[in-house]
């Protein structure tokens, strides 16, 4: 037992109240506690404790982290007319996701963790692990160029007024990486709407502007690859002409289905190889996490098939109405376009803000899926509506609960 | 349809507590269970719903020269206070005869309906947009069922989170303003939804 007695050796006294609650969280991370209930009595037998929980849903998301990742590398090289196929410039298309990605998820992660830490160490408390699975999921959410005090601000927004004051983990009544994302929507638009933003590392997506390299590429990356004798990055190159940075969203709302095919087609769209949000594109990729949350008994199929219900009756109803271009979408080809299983997978089904009871569940999803997919075509003023939504329906989910519970007691005062 | 346009504008996209602000002293007092959010819910919407279209009456026929032509809208504020003031009355009469635990439970705040400025609010909205009857009635509707909503909302919440470790200075009337800041955030999803100009086209 090298590293418990390594544990045991470095573990600060008790009066050092940060130290020491940094210490028990990454203590508890590595090992187990000793009591576990045996036998067979009617208690919970299996220590599937808060820590264990949270760790499913980032084991789920590393299908889109991966992806992502390579995702922002593949999306620059095609602004610049570059490697054009996926699998061409392997090396550099995912040193530059890297590039991105690592410092997104590091202030995230140092951000949120640090006020976590304070808050613990304040109240006197071991520290909550509930940061784990915000953590993981705010780079997914977020456009691959976003400044990092953005992210930092929004972040501690998130984190300080959207759980700690409630209470810490556990408590919260709004999704926490919503609440960060949807700070920055409202407070900073232009860094995280439009055409621009979706495409990592230009000045802007039109013909002929420069790529904007930073010094870890031309003076790190660079020497090594060309050391192995690979193909390096091209400081001088520019955006190709013809190039848009829209996403299909976008694209939609101006002109219909059509325009979308234009320039994306529905196999791109499906494996997601099209500009968004870091985390969001690949739909296999989600969906697989999805059948692994739940496989594991963490998701909650009934908000996930509810919510995809709800928004296929939507966007039917939108059909028959027609009266813009993005009402005529096909209603399958909705699905195909911006955040929809993100959020289903990993943002709605987050069981502390979503609704308890199962029926409560079911209209929960259910009404999420109806109005995002409303405010995505008939709101011009948001390009997509999930977050919005299942923030909305958060909102409700308190009182969807109490509904179902008042009607429970009600039928058993009657039989009783 | 432009009534239902203007009863989804007023209720979701332009709500009364969680866009404008109005009506907050009764939403944060009542708001502690959902049981008199409910009722307190219903009588604004009850009396919104009565008061718009009245004071509606009493603005276009008696006011703006109604009278031999003379312009007496410098009466406009008290004589809507007055209207608002008796249908209140009216509803605290009827719901003391029909159940005295909420008429209990509301207490004060029931007459305190009279100064609720969501109700005035609706009113003075009605003269500076130049609403029609049938348009202030769908306004008065939309608006009272939309502040039944964001109080039923924020009460479910008050009730779940009674039993948080909420730190101390927040406790109570300071977490309120909070969750009302946030719903406002969440509420601000369908905003920018123009109902007529979809149908229009």
């Amino acid at each position: 037992m090298g590293l418990l007695d390594f544990f045991k050796k470095i573990e600060p006294s008790k009066d050092k109240k940060i130290a020491h609650t940094a210490f028990d969280a990454f203590f508890t991370f590595a090992f187990s506690p000793n009591s576990v209930t045996k036998g067979k009595g009617v208690h919970i037998r299996d220590g599937m404790d808060l820590k264990r929980t949270m760790f499913q849903v980032v084991i789920a998301l590393q299908l889109c982290y991966v992806f992502g990742t390579y995702n922002i590398g593949h999306q620059h090289f095609k602004a610049l007319g570059m490697y054009p196929d996926l699998f061409q410039a392997f090396h550099l298309k995912l040193f530059y996701g890297l590039t991105k990605l690592i410092p997104l998820f590091v202030v995230a992660n140092v951000v949120g963790l640090g006020i976590e830490f304070l808050y613990a160490a304040k109240k006197g408390h071991s520290v909550e692990e509930g940061f784990l699975v915000t953590g993981a999921l705010i780079p997914l959410i977020m456009p691959p160029d976003l400044p990092l005090w953005m992210l930092a601000l929004s972040v501690a927004f998130a984190v300080v007024l959207g759980k700690e004051a409630f209470g810490g983990t556990g408590m919260n009544i709004w999704n926490i990486a919503l609440l960060s994302r949807v700070f920055i929507f409202f407070a900073y638009p232009l860094d995280i709407s439009g055409d621009e933003v979706w495409v990592s590392g230009l000045e802007s997506t039109k013909a002929m502007s420069a790529v904007d390299y930073g010094w870890i590429h031309t003076n790190v990356l660079n020497p090594i690859f060309g050391w192995f004798g690979g193909a390096q990055y091209d400081v001088g190159a520019t955006v190709a002409d013809g190039f848009t940075g829209a996403t299909p969203l976008i694209l939609a709302y101006q002109d219909g289905w059509e325009a979308v095919t234009q320039h994306y087609s529905s196999a791109q769209m499906f494996w997601g190889t099209i500009p968004g949000s870091i985390g969001e594109t690949s739909k296999p990729f989600i969906i697989f996490g999805a059948i692994y949350l739940i496989a594991m008994g963490i998701g909650s199929w009934r908000i996930m098939s509810s919510m995809f219900i709800g928004a296929a009756i939507s966007a039917l109803l939108m059909n028959a109405w027609g009266a813009t271009p993005f009402m005529t979408v096909p209603w399958y080809y909705q699905f195909y376009m911006g955040s929809f299983f993100f959020a289903m997978a990993f943002m709605a089904t987050d069981p502390v803000t979503a609704a308890g009871t199962t029926r409560g569940k079911l209209l929960y999803g259910f009404m999420i899926g109806f109005v995002g997919m409303i405010i995505r075509v008939l709101n011009p003023a948001y390009p997509e509506g999930w977050m919005l939504a299942i923030l909305l329906f958060n909102t409700f989910s308190p009182l969807f609960d109490h509904n179902v519970l008042q009607k429970n007691m009600a039928k058993r005062l009657k039989n009783a | 349809m432009d009534f239902l346009n203007l009863f989804i504008k007023a209720a979701f996209i332009e709500n009364m507590v969680l866009a404008y602000f109005l009506g907050m002293c009764s939403y944060l007092a009542v708001s502690k269970t959902v049981k008199t959010a409910v009722g307190l819910g219903l009588a604004v919407i009850f009396v919104l719903g009565i008061t718009m279209p009245i004071n509606w009456l009493i603005n276009t026929y008696l006011l703006d020269g109604g009278i031999m032509g003379m312009d007496l809208t410098f009466l406009r504020l008290i004589l809507f206070i007055a209207v608002i003031a008796s249908m209140v009355q009216l509803v605290e009469m009827i719901i003391e005869k029909i159940s005295p635990s909420l008429y209990n439970s509301l207490g004060i705040f029931l007459p305190l309906i009279t100064v609720n400025c969501a109700i005035l609010g609706g009113s003075l909205f009605m003269v500076t947009r130049e609403y029609n009857l049938i348009d202030s009635v769908a306004f008065g509707l939309g608006g009272g069922f939309g502040w039944f909503l964001a109080v039923i909302a924020i009460a479910a919440i008050r009730e779940k989170i009674r039993y948080s470790n909420v730190p101390p200075g927040l406790r109570g009337l300071g977490m309120a303003f909070l969750l009302t800041g946030l719903m406002g955030i969440a509420f601000m999803s369908l905003m920018g939804i123009d109902p007529a100009a979809l149908t229009g086209k």
